[in-house]
């Protein structure tokens, strides 16, 4: 008994971990997205969750429900005195009376199913609810037939909305319906089983929006699925084009046998996905083909699609359609087993509209739908296409002409009926009684013509025929739809081909030997005899001169490589032996000797192990000081402490000098913020009627301050354009009036604040506390709040400004003649010197002789340049540091302390670099490695050797990068590199700027940050000192396929990027990454 | 008979590019507006990043690309190759950072320099972020007054963290942009877009929507 207790509520236990699964899911593509489509795979897992929920426990006995194992007669059940229920129960009704056999009617749908099909299937399917599985509703969703989707009524209640009230309603009403140990009866599952559906129910789902949300914007996560599904038939790993010497070569056959299945998989996959740069413009289930070699024609789905270069015409057998659905291909084919699929590969055509010259139609009696034969530029044919009844042909030629324009079009065009649309031409030109004749003999029982011959004229070929002067283009053509018109096309065809076949290959610049040859075949052909001989000469000398093109054209490649690359690789291979193990505890500690000496010989074995293996995260402390050479490898304990008590001093030495600075800083800052709160206080009590602020105000206000962002921007500095105006008079008059008063407040305020400020400032010295200092700033700021608030009820606030703007004058021209202002300035700041004295007395201060005037002995006077600068500095510093990272625990605020510290420091012995975006991310890993804010300053500031060229406006190392970057994928991936060519900006390999800027590690998760790193700096001892760009190459390397098949252009692949930031295989990268560089290094070595 | 032809729609794909100092919560504005979240503590944005998303503007969906930049100067070089081909541009600034404020004609002027715009009404939207703050110091009527007055551009207040206006924002910045004339060019091509997008029912015989191009009527 209890036994069974304990299974069934584990049972339950597991079905209502499986709906919070899904709900989860759906939530969370919800938020992704902000819509949910509604034939998403997660709704169908999320139905079937539940449907598993509520079939547990049902007491189908007593309701007469043992007929069917769906839930949908408990739909109806409560639907007769339940509100909500009874609607879904309607409209539940509705759909399954709409005719499901009238396929004809929804061809749309039937191929959205499809598609939705293959969709479903790349998500994680749930564990098929056991009571489900013969589940009435839903059944082979094949791409002929249109079904029902499954689990409809939860479906639609979903979409309604109603799903959670109607669960509620059940739950509460549980005994009516359930047994008593049911899952629905319980009375905690019950209830979680109603509250969990509530968030699914607030979403929105789409449907009116369905293709072009669904396809056109899938997320990266989608695209890596979709792969998923494709990459069945690729045979290859991500890495498998390592060197590719055929850059220039055309591929041989055999490779062509080889890559038809991959390609023609990965089509298939996409002829079902539009995206953005393919449209559907057309698509038919069911059109026969009767491929070659092939005795009965084969039903399949044809579909035309618009790239931006061109029309595609694609024809896919049924037999693959329905390969992913196991389910419903042994309907059509029983005697084929899954493994022969491939076959079917071969019958698929894949036709470019490019090539097609001639669009033959013929139509059998009166609407038994028509064939199509299409006619290559080479006079080969198309297997005919032939489209059952009803109009489909026309659809199709209409949407062909549509998909023409503007660049092309068919000959004759396709005649504009009013009302209907689009009809067949009628011909109407010279030879037209003629054909009536025929016609009439023909085809007896109709007056139009039933036969076409269409042309696909595109611009550009037709200007290129005109300027041959050929003279085939004749419109009779068109006009004579007889066999022996088709005969004469063909021949015309053959022609043609063969000269535009001998064109193409002289043009292909191989073979300045073979083009004066050809040429003289084509003038002597009429001796059919010795042309023939002179063919075959021909083909040898082409052969030949392939050849030794081939081989050139790779000696020519190796010269690139040893040129360009051999200096991103070290020369010398080194052995991943027994390395992949990482650098452990154990292994560390042996390289140790008793006195603690980490001996110089084992360095090269520390970095190896490194490089392959990682460093065990419990001795990164102790290890990343020596990869970064903060500690010297050989160095004794005593030489390691005397490094780390000198960098402490310094950094100590260093950070006191930048808090006087910043003491100033911030004082500056508090007057400005009174003033604008003054300022904003003042406009809102006058009512808005304070001066309009217009452009010149702001601008004088813009001097005062300095300016964020486009200090040396000077560019569209708006007082060029511009000079402001400022009344000189009103201002001297208001410095007059109220100067006293103002002077006194701030002096005043200035002996409150001072000591407070000192006092913090010798804590966080003490290097520990910072949490105290906000705390006193902000005490500080609302004292100062209160006061300038106090103030402006005493004084005109203008006060307040033009004292302000007075003292920055002052500052702005320190030899200003203004004598009352100028001392009053020094009185302050002597002040703070005397304060900072006391404050700090006696703790080991070295000046900046260089930067602090001789006139003060400690943290005095200093250049106004100077502390604009590093309040610049400061205020970008603070605004980055305090969102920095703040998901990961480690960073609380005092941590954030020790990190704004160790950046401030950095940028002050760094002025005239300055603070730059993304040294935050650089310091924050070594911070929560190492926990020490001096160590993690100096390997900072070893990091930043390399580092800061990547940096904009310290170095060029970026555009390096870059151009490193585009010539490794063209050495190692042609394919990639030609799809790079195609969309010119990808060339600017703009998607790598922020893996390089900070070595990946936004880009990865926090531990493979770690790991990462480590490999980069032990790479630089052992393969190579550019690791990063393998790591980068291997990256783009990784997704290649899905960047190829989707044929992602820039925008496509920053995104994508985006969107993938933290969700690589950091491992797998990497190891790919150490073989990219190994590859490099053995192809160098094998001269 | 129904037709067996699948219409697919292809939506007018607008850039919008967001630009605003450092810190005003650009990133912010973006993820709230595409993915309807919020963080109090986004990482400062390094380079480009890029969302999309599509938005119903009086009946017609709209394919958002927006365009999300670093707010730091010295990234200069790195966010104006994306100015190119813009749409629409949004200037940001909080109202709890006046220096933020001052700098929106700056970059309303960086935008035009490196966009080669030659629309003298291109759209620009000012959008004002943080509104939710208490210690703001730009005041509504200053910065509605000073947008109209000098930079003729609409003003709208958002904050990404209480989701106030910011659909309206994006909304507003659409209309802006539908409502400007622009060089015929564009238009024309927006148009076939258009009508591309609105299958024409009804017609049994020809069931694809004709593309209204330029050369007929």
């Amino acid at each position: 008994m209890m036994d069974s207790n304990n299974t069934s509520k584990k049972f339950k236990e597991q079905l209502i971990k499986n709906v919070k699964k899904e709900v989860k899911q759906i939530m969370e593509e919800a938020v992704t997205r902000k819509f949910v489509h509604e034939e998403s795979g997660s709704i169908t897992s999320l139905c079937a969750a539940v449907e598993a929920c509520l079939s547990q426990g049902l007491r189908r006995r007593a309701l007469g429900l043992f007929k069917t194992s769906s839930t949908t007669a408990l739909l109806h059940k409560m639907a007769k005195n339940f509100e909500p229920a009874s609607i879904i129960s309607q409209k539940v009704q509705e759909m399954e009376n709409t005719d499901p056999n009238n396929s004809d009617s929804c061809a749309t749908r039937a191929a959205s199913v499809n598609s939705t099909l293959t969709s479903s299937i790349t998500l994680p399917n749930v564990h098929p609810p056991p009571l489900t599985k013969k589940n009435s509703a839903g059944s082979g969703l094949g791409p002929a037939s249109i079904t029902l989707p499954k689990y409809l009524w939860i479906r639609l209640a979903l979409f309604e909305k109603l799903l959670a009230v109607i669960i509620d309603h059940l739950v509460q009403n549980c005994s009516k319906y359930y047994e008593k140990d049911s899952l629905v009866a319980d009375p905690d599952y019950g209830s979680i089983l109603s509250s969990l559906l509530v968030g699914p129910c607030a979403l929105d789902y789409s449907r009116t929006k369905s293709h072009d949300q669904f396809w056109t914007d899938p997320p990266a996560d989608e695209l890596v699925q979709r792969h998923r599904i494709s990459s069945g038939y690729h045979t290859s790993p991500p890495c498998r084009t390592p060197i590719n010497y055929r850059r220039n070569l055309h591929a041989t056959s055999n490779d062509d046998n080889q890559r038809q299945t991959p390609i023609s998989a990965k089509d298939y996959v996409e002829s079902l996905h539009q995206n953005n740069r393919v449209t559907l413009l057309y698509g038919k289930n069911n059109v026969l083909v009767l491929p070659k070699d092939v005795t009965e024609p084969m039903a399949g789905y044809l579909s035309l699609h618009q790239t931006v270069s061109s029309l595609i015409i694609k024809w896919t057998p049924n037999q693959l359609m329905n390969c992913h659905s196991p389910g419903t291909n042994q309907n059509d084919h029983p005697e084929i087993d899954a493994s022969d699929k491939s076959q079917y590969w071969d019958y698929a055509m894949n036709v470019n509209v490019d090539e097609i010259v001639y669009v033959h139609c013929h139509q059998q009696g009166n609407d038994n739908g028509g064939t199509i034969v299409l006619v290559a530029q080479d006079g080969v044919q198309q297997p005919p296409i032939h489209f059952p009844q009803g109009g489909h042909l026309l659809a199709f030629l209409t949407c062909l002409e549509n998909g023409l324009l503007p660049h092309g079009q068919l000959d004759p065009p396709l005649w504009p009926q009013r009302g209907k649309g689009k009809v067949f031409p009628k011909l109407r030109r010279k030879g037209r009684s003629q054909i009536q004749d025929i016609s009439n003999d023909l085809s007896s029982n109709t007056e139009e013509s039933r036969d076409y011959v269409f042309q696909i004229i595109s611009k550009a070929r037709h200007e290129e025929f005109l300027s041959k002067g050929e003279e085939i283009l004749d419109s009779k053509i068109w006009s004579m739809p007889s066999a022996a018109n088709n005969m004469l096309n063909r021949v015309r065809g053959h022609l043609e081909s063969s000269s535009t076949n001998s064109s193409t290959s002289t043009s292909s610049s191989l073979d300045p030997v073979a083009s004066p040859l050809l040429i003289n075949i084509q003038n002597t052909s009429k001796d059919t005899g010795d042309s023939l001989q002179i063919l075959c000469e021909t083909m040898k000398k082409q052969i030949i001169s392939r050849a030794f093109y081939g081989w050139l054209a790779y000696c020519r490649h190796l010269t690139t490589v040893r040129t360009h690359l051999s200096g991103l690789v070290n020369t010398v291979i080194i052995d991943s032996n027994d390395a992949e193990t990482g650098l452990t505890k154990e292994k560390w500690c042996s390289f140790k000797n008793d006195s603690n000496l980490v001996n110089d010989d084992t360095k090269l074995e520390i970095f190896r192990l490194t490089y392959f293996g990682g460093v065990q995260h419990d001795i990164r402390k102790e290890v990343w000081p020596f990869l970064l050479g903060h500690y010297k490898f050989g160095s004794t304990v005593e030489e390691r402490n005397a490094v780390d008590l000198h960098c402490k001093q310094e950094y100590e030495t260093t950070m006191s000098e930048w808090m006087a600075v910043e003491a100033i800083i911030r004082q500056k800052d508090r007057e400005t913020m009174a003033a604008n709160l003054a300022k904003l206080s003042s406009e809102s009590t006058s009512g808005g009627d304070a001066p309009p602020p217009t452009p010149n105000t702001s601008k004088v206000l813009s001097q005062e301050l300095s300016n964020d962002v486009f200090e040396d921007n000077i560019n569209f500095s708006s007082d060029e354009d511009n000079p402001p105006v400022v009344d000189d008079t009103q201002l001297e008059h208001n410095v007059e009036i109220c100067d006293n008063p103002t002077n006194q407040i701030n002096t005043k305020k200035n002996i409150e604040n001072i000591p407070k400020e000192i006092d913090c400032d010798k804590k966080s010295l003490s290097s520990d506390e910072g949490l105290g200092k906000d705390e006193v700033t902000e005490k500080d700021m609302t004292i100062k709040k209160n006061t300038s608030e106090d103030t402006s009820l005493y004084c005109p606030t203008s006060v307040i400004v033009t004292t302000n703007i007075s003292q920055e004058k002052a500052m702005d021209n320190p030899n200003d003649e203004n004598d009352k202002i100028d001392s009053k300035v020094n009185n302050n700041t002597s002040k703070l010197a005397v304060d900072d004295n006391e404050g700090t007395g006696g703790s080991n201060h070295e000046q900046r002789s260089a930067c602090i005037s001789p006139a003060s002995s400690q943290g005095g006077i200093y250049p106004v340049e100077l502390v604009e600068n590093f309040g610049l500095n400061v205020h970008r510093i603070d605004k980055d540091v305090q969102r920095c990272d703040r998901n990961y625990p480690y960073f609380t605020l005092e941590n954030l302390d020790k990190l704004r510290n160790i950046i401030c420091t950095y940028v002050w012995d760094h002025l005239e670099m300055g603070y730059m975006q993304g040294m935050c991310d650089l310091v924050a890993p070594l911070l929560v490695i190492l926990d020490d804010e001096t160590l993690s300053y100096s390997c900072f500031c070893l990091l930043m050797e390399r580092m800061s060229a990547n940096f904009p406006h310290s170095g060029g190392a970026m555009d390096t990068h870059f151009a490193n970057m585009r010539s490794l994928v063209q050495i190692l991936d042609s394919e990639m590199f030609e799809l790079m060519h195609e969309n010119g900006d990808f060339t600017h390999f703009y998607f790598c700027y922020r893996w390089f800027l900070l070595d990946f590690k936004r880009e990865l998760l926090y531990d493979d940050v770690f790991t990462v790193w480590e490999t980069i700096w032990a790479a630089k001892e052992m393969s190579s000192s550019h690791f990063v760009l393998f790591f980068a190459l291997a990256l783009v390397e990784t997704y290649r396929d899905i960047i190829l098949a989707n044929h992602m252009d820039f925008t496509d692949i920053i995104k994508f990027f985006n969107e993938m930031a933290e969700h690589h295989d950091a491992k797998t990268v990497l190891s790919l990454a150490r073989n990219l560089v190994l590859q490099l290094q053995t192809l160098i070595e094998n001269k | 008979m129904k037709n067996k032809t699948i219409l697919v729609k292809q939506n007018p794909i607008l850039k919008v590019v967001i630009l605003g100092n450092s810190n005003v919560g650009k990133s912010c504005l973006m993820n709230r507006f595409v993915s309807n979240s919020f963080s109090d503590h986004t990482l400062h944005t390094l380079g480009v990043e890029f969302l999309q998303k599509e938005l119903n503007v009086n009946g017609i969906v709209y394919t958002l690309q927006i365009w999300d930049t670093a707010g730091q100067e010295r990234f200069r070089t790195l966010r104006t190759p994306f100015y190119r081909g813009t749409d629409i541009c949004l200037l940001t600034f909080a109202v709890d950072d006046v220096q933020s404020f001052k700098t929106v004609d700056s970059w309303k002027k960086e935008f035009l320099q490196y966009s080669r715009t030659t629309d003298a009404n291109f759209p620009f939207l000012v959008v004002a972020t943080k509104v939710d703050l208490e210690n703001r110091v730009v005041s509504k009527d200053e910065a509605n007054k000073w947008c109209s007055e000098y930079l003729s551009a609409p003003y709208v207040e958002t904050s990404s963290k209480t989701d106030m206006n910011i659909e309206t924002a994006f909304t507003l910045a659409v209309e802006i942009w539908a409502s400007t004339e622009r060089p015929s060019e564009l238009k024309i091509s927006h148009t076939n877009l258009v009508k591309l997008s609105r299958p024409i029912n009804g017609s049994a015989a020809c069931p694809t929507a004709e593309i209204v191009s330029p050369k007929c009527c």
